[in-house]
């Protein structure tokens, strides 16, 4: 159960926490009732500001896929985010998918990696 | 051979055995810049004239400030064997390694920021990519069952037994004799749990490079310290347990038997030292493989954070680094606790006058 944070990434370092612990949700590593860390130690144990955790701890809260008990720590409420439309769920597809094609790869070659990087994220699912 | 007479040639003891043990750890400590050989100064990758430059000044002062103890523990150590108060010997190697070990923390510190202006350039940048575990560490995976029940055992054994042995005892035995030693060693029992919690929850990010010897070598690490919480929680139990013997016991066999329990007492704690150098020669190797790197600092220096404690809620960490220096923040929950405890037991020491 690890956690990336890349200073190289320009994902803010609050993004990168949320990104990573939705990632270990979605590939089974965190399952329903785990318990995460509560935000101040989580905050001391990495080195970072409060609002830091707490920011990405909001954002997880607010997509349904962890529940924060004041005092206690978080645990994952649900494997599934919080329902969404599908415009708003294609948006960062389509972004993704014309940074691609900008790149000037083919769609051949897109299909694949699209393929590989939604293996990597359902690996160890149901 | 009187009562006082008796404790005064085992605090000598104490004395003597202190001063032996402590030959390993200055000789860890003089050869400790070296330890990853000559293109290293603790963990500060440096170019091979480091040695022959700037590096042989900076070597000489870590080594010279490595004699700070001795220049605090010689003029106490006459003024006690002068005064003949040698009971307070005990209380002298007890600073004394609190000395040792924070000096030698503040030292380190130093010698490797003042070799970061000699350091290989390329190396002195901190890491990009950082790991950190989010796998939930709990006390009872470190902790073995049969040897807390035995604890609990024989702490509730000898509190049973000394209660009995109040109820029963002449009136000359106050309840601050009679349970002054033993609520003393309950609280160092309650303060190494909360060290060993301490200890199992540590947690800090990890370089991306090299990530399994470092986490091989972190817990190994915790494995280590744990283990030697337990022993000290073993022995703290077994003094408790020893208390309502002794008391028990008639003033014929009482010297007899005191001294059996320190020589074994002695023979246990240098079989445990032996141990802890061979195990902390094993972690030094474990070590070695994996390659020191600096982590980023994402909160850089925060100007408020003065030395040496701080209150800073925002930054929760337990030392913040500051425009001079580092400083306790008393907004961590160890701190605060830590803090706690210390106020605790200075104040039951005064409540049980703890030696007189």
């Amino acid at each position: 159960m690890l956690l990336t944070i890349d200073t190289r990434d320009p994902r803010p370092i609050y993004q990168q926490v949320a990104d990573g612990i939705k990632g270990l949700i979605a590939r089974g590593v965190l399952k329903e009732g785990a318990a995460l860390p509560p935000v101040r130690q989580l905050a001391a144990d990495l080195g970072v500001n409060l609002n830091t955790i707490a920011t990405a701890y909001r954002e997880l809260q607010k997509d349904g896929l962890i529940m924060v008990k004041h005092g206690s720590g978080a645990v994952v409420a649900s494997s599934t985010a919080a329902e969404r439309t599908q415009a708003e769920l294609l948006r960062p597809l389509r972004t993704a998918l014309t940074e691609l094609v900008l790149a000037g790869l083919s769609p051949n070659k897109i299909m694949r990696i699209v393929v590989q990087e939604l293996r990597t994220v359902t690996k160890g699912s149901k | 051979m009187s009562l006082s007479q008796t404790f005064i040639q085992q605090s000598l003891i104490f004395y003597v055995l202190f001063w032996i043990i402590r030959v390993n750890g200055c000789v860890r400590r003089w050869r400790q810049p070296l330890l990853r050989g000559p293109e290293w100064f603790f963990s500060v990758h440096v170019h091979p004239d480091f040695y022959s430059s700037a590096g042989k000044k900076l070597l000489q002062h870590y080594r010279m400030r490595m004699f700070i103890p001795f220049a605090v523990e010689i003029p106490l150590a006459i003024a006690i064997f002068l005064s003949g108060r040698f009971s307070l010997l005990i209380w002298l190697i007890l600073g004394l390694t609190a000395l040792i070990h924070a000096n030698h923390l503040v030292s380190v510190d130093l010698a490797e920021r003042q070799a970061r202006r000699f350091g290989v350039a390329e190396d002195g940048q901190p890491v990009a990519s950082l790991m950190f575990s989010l796998t939930p560490r709990r006390l009872r995976d470190y902790t073995n069952q049969k040897l807390e029940i035995a604890l609990a055992l024989s702490t509730v054994i000898a509190i049973a037994w000394l209660v009995r042995y109040y109820l029963d005892a002449p009136e000359h035995y106050t309840w601050r004799f009679v349970f002054g030693r033993p609520a003393f060693l309950l609280y160092i029992q309650a303060g190494l749990l909360f060290l060993k919690r301490g200890i199992v929850g540590w947690r800090t990010p990890i370089p991306q490079e090299h990530a399994d010897e470092h986490f091989r070598a972190r817990e190994e690490a915790r494995k280590f310290y744990v283990k030697m919480i337990e022993w000290q929680r073993i022995s703290t139990a077994a003094a408790l347990l020893f208390w309502p013997v002794l008391l028990r016991t008639s003033p014929a066999q009482w010297r007899r038997l005191f001294n059996m329990w320190f020589l074994l007492w002695i023979g246990i704690s240098i079989a445990l030292t032996i141990w802890i150098e061979l195990e902390r020669k094993r972690l030094r190797d474990l070590d070695r493989r994996a390659r020191p790197a600096k982590l980023p600092d994402f909160l850089g220096e925060s100007g408020n954070s003065r030395w040496p404690v701080c209150y800073e809620p925002s930054a929760p960490m337990l030392v913040l680094k500051g425009t001079h220096g580092y400083s306790l923040n008393l907004a961590n929950t160890l701190a605060q606790i830590g803090a706690a405890y210390v106020a605790g037991l200075i104040t039951l020491i005064a409540l049980l006058r703890i030696g007189h």
